[in-house]
């Protein structure tokens, strides 16, 4: 007997990979796809708890009406995509720059690793409680550092000014997070070959060139991963939002996350809160989309 | 000599199937009985919590049922006590209901009305009940839904000693205007005394329900009404809130900011009691539990703030030629509709709101006295109470003249209102918006917002809500 025909791999039904990958599938769609569906669904409909415990009806658009007129949504967009654009820029300058340090062999560096992650294990709403405390007029740390440096400060306090809540906002989840990217973007760098980096040492490129032609460039896969998850997760803010300011004074700190909150678990309205998480998915989800188009472009 | 064993396929894949069918059957949630005698009681974490936390062992021993009580804020109360409705899933036998959801609780049976608990039952006393406190709180067409552990109304607290070194003499029976109060904060504020830079007052700031607490009792006071007719008479929520009456109360409530630390635009209930307790205000109108809270340095701290022993009250300001009106708040239990245990239930909110146990909260002593908001009036002339308390007396005249559904009435879009009236307000004290604007833009929200939700044309049947119908309501339940 031919022994290459009897050690010939048994062809599977053609039904089994599907099999096997029917509860991935499965899963995606209880969990993604569903809620996504439901509330779809839902935002087609007048349905506010506070008036009925079920839907009232079918109103087409009028929930979208409601979001896009009230003047709400537009403010929120615009408070959200300033947090989001620029505390993702902010925290990938500076997390690259604490990475670049990381990556020098000098004493204390394990414990400093160590310890730049905790910021990042704290929750949210924990920092948040911790800012008010910092951002406290009567004798926060903060306002007196910036009091001893001599920058003025509005009488109304940090967060009682809308000139500087939103920053204030942005600068406590710059304190959370910007250790993130530091420990995503270091790992990246060790992963650089030393023989590049050594060739380039060689040919006499400055610091700079290094960072900007070899550093960068390989490590553009990763930072452009950790900066994706950062621009949606930063396009969620609302725990910090919550603590420190619940979305004032005025409106000045109202982002998209905070005001569905307000819409869904404060107001109850079910149905233009579905529409507002529509609106939202569509944003979001053009911007990543840009986003991957141009990054991944080349690697493609 | 040991031998290994031969397990196949087979015998993995049935012990696999065994091993999660048992497991599931472990896992399947095991469903409250009646004869379960551990009733769970989520409330919210006001003083009135800690009293009956600390008085829970009385219960117990009286009844043989176990507590579980648990408080949380009333924000998360709110969205907690809504998804275990809408989903159906039991989470707690008894409830802080706040007045705002009554009607929305009732009418979706997610609280049973207590009617019939009340009638079948004498011991409730219902006859010893602030009328006012009732129909603010408790009623909703006709029906009780719940019952008051803690009642609150608004009043004015000064600091005496920096009053008497200012040469300012506060009328404490009530004889003044909102004009005479604002004079009064204006002279007290920018002067040192103590050592500290002195505000004339302070203001709660924060949106939405903060400032909204603050400012509707100075705009009832001054006899404005959110709506053209409701909760007498034939309903029409047209908002009349956009009036000459709204806007000069607007006004006296920017020219008080004015006369407070800037950074009061953010604070909520507690950080304007808390600072006036700092002992760097003049005078300042608030809830009435601030009374004793701002006696300590602190949240349930148990010492004393600077202030403890100094601290005067009076009766609020009126507007010439209109009735008082004041805001009557705070917090009832309700039982909830998908409980178990409803007897049990009922049990223990007859427990928690009658006049025995209300008394022993108030002279439960464990962060100093920390309660004294009483619904029922016979606790308000008794002697041990207002030797610790001395300004019972005052707080019941404020409980009398308290009408909460015209401070801030009930309709069913409340909150929704709320969080509306609340931004406006604030961007009216950070200088975004002027008064007119700030009224004119929530009227048309308002409107918006309630024809969006079919309340205007109202509809639906209208229930004539008076106070008399609550007098009667508890005759006929007495």
């Amino acid at each position: 007997m031919n022994s290459t025909l009897a050690h010939r791999p048994r062809r599977l039904p053609a039904f089994i990979p599907w099999l096997l990958i029917s509860p991935s599938i499965i899963l995606l769609v209880a969990l993604i796809a569903f809620p996504l569906l439901f509330a779809l669904k839902n935002s087609f409909y007048f349905w506010n708890l506070q008036m009925s415990p079920t839907p009232m009806g079918f109103i087409g658009w009028g929930n979208y009406e409601m979001a896009l007129s009230g003047g709400f949504f537009f403010g929120a967009l615009l408070n959200t995509l300033l947090i989001t654009v620029v505390g993702t820029a902010i925290e990938f300058t500076l997390g690259l720059a604490i990475a670049l340090l990381l990556v020098h062999k000098v004493p204390g560096m394990n414990m400093t690793r160590a310890l730049l992650i905790m910021p990042t294990t704290i929750a949210p709403i924990v920092v948040g409680f911790l800012f008010r405390y910092m951002y406290d007029p009567g004798g926060g740390l903060i306002p007196w550092l910036l009091t001893s440096l001599g920058i003025p400060l509005p009488p109304q306090g940090i967060l009682g000014s809308s000139t500087t809540a939103l920053w204030a906002v942005l600068f406590a989840d710059i304190w959370q997070w910007t250790p993130f990217f530091a420990i995503v973007l270091y790992a990246g760098l060790l992963s650089i070959p030393p023989d590049i980096i050594e060739a380039a040492r060689i040919d006499k490129a400055s610091p700079w060139a290094m960072l900007m032609r070899i550093k960068i460039p390989l490590i553009k896969k990763t930072a452009m991963i950790v900066i994706m998850l950062r621009f949606m997760q930063l396009f969620n803010t609302f725990d910090l939002v919550l603590v420190l300011t619940k979305g004032g004074p005025g409106a000045s700190t109202r982002t998209l996350g905070y005001s569905l909150y307000q819409y869904g678990l404060v107001d109850f309205n079910i149905g233009l809160a579905s529409a507002m998480t529509w609106l939202m998915v569509i944003v979001v989800n053009a911007i990543i989309a840009l986003l991957v188009f141009f990054a991944f472009k080349e690697f493609d | 000599m040991m031998t290994t064993p031969k397990i196949s396929r087979r015998t993995v894949l049935k012990s696999g199937a065994a091993l999660a069918g048992t497991s599931a059957l472990g896992l399947k949630p095991r469903r409250a009985s009646a004869q379960d005698k551990t009733l769970r009681v989520l409330l919210a974490g006001d003083p009135f919590y800690y009293a009956i936390e600390g008085l829970a062992d009385q219960f117990q021993q009286a009844t043989g049922i176990k507590l579980q009580i648990e408080a949380i804020s009333l924000e998360a109360l709110q969205a907690r006590l809504t998804s275990s409705f809408i989903s159906n899933q039991p989470d707690a036998d008894v409830i802080s209901v706040d007045q705002m959801w009554l009607g929305q609780y009732l009418e979706s049976k997610w609280i049973l009305p207590l009617n019939e608990f009340i009638k079948a039952d004498k011991d409730t006393d219902i006859a010893d009940y602030v009328p006012q406190a009732l129909y603010s709180m408790n009623t909703w067409r006709g029906q009780v839904g719940t019952l008051p552990v803690a009642t609150y109304g608004q009043t004015v607290l000064y600091y005496k000693d920096y009053v008497e070194q200012a040469g300012v003499k506060i009328p404490t029976d009530g004889s003044w205007s909102w004009a005479d109060y604002l004079a009064i904060v204006e002279k007290l504020n920018g002067k040192d005394f103590s050592g500290a830079k002195m505000a004339g007052t302070v203001v709660s700031g924060q949106q939405p329900a903060p400032v909204v607490h603050m400012f509707t009792q100075l705009a009832a006071s001054m006899g404005t009404h959110w709506f053209k007719q409701f909760p007498t008479g034939k309903w029409d929520f047209e908002p009349t809130i956009d009036s000459p009456e709204t806007l000069e109360a607007l006004k006296t409530f920017q020219a008080l900011y004015k006369n407070s630390p800037p950074e009061a635009v953010g604070y909520n209930w507690f950080d304007a009691g808390m600072r006036f307790a700092k002992g760097d205000i003049g005078i300042f109108y608030w809830w009435t539990p601030y009374a004793y809270l701002c006696k300590k340095d602190g949240y349930m701290t148990g010492k004393d703030s600077v202030i403890a022993d100094k601290i005067g009250i009076a009766r609020l300001p009126t507007a010439p030629g209109k009735k008082q009106v004041v805001s009557i708040g705070g917090h009832s239990l309700g039982i909830a509709g998908n409980t178990q245990n409803r007897d049990a239930a009922w049990q223990f909110i007859k427990w928690a709101t009658s006049a025995k146990t209300q008394k022993e909260m108030a002279l439960f002593n464990k962060f100093g006295y920390q309660f004294s908001d009483f619904a029922r009036p016979s606790l308000y002339k008794d002697p041990d109470l207002i030797k610790i308390y001395p300004h019972l007396p005052g707080q019941l005249a404020d409980l009398e003249e308290g009408n909460g559904k015209i401070v801030r009435p009930p309709c069913p879009v409340y909150t929704t209102l709320e969080g509306i009236y609340g931004l406006n307000l604030n961007k009216v004290l950070s200088g975004e918006l002027t008064p007119e604007q700030c009224l004119k833009e929530t009227s048309v929200f308002f409107q918006t917002i309630l024809k969006g939700n079919f309340l205007i044309p109202y509809q639906q049947a209208s229930y004539d809500d008076t106070l008399d119908a609550t007098k009667a309501l508890m005759a006929s339940l007495a």
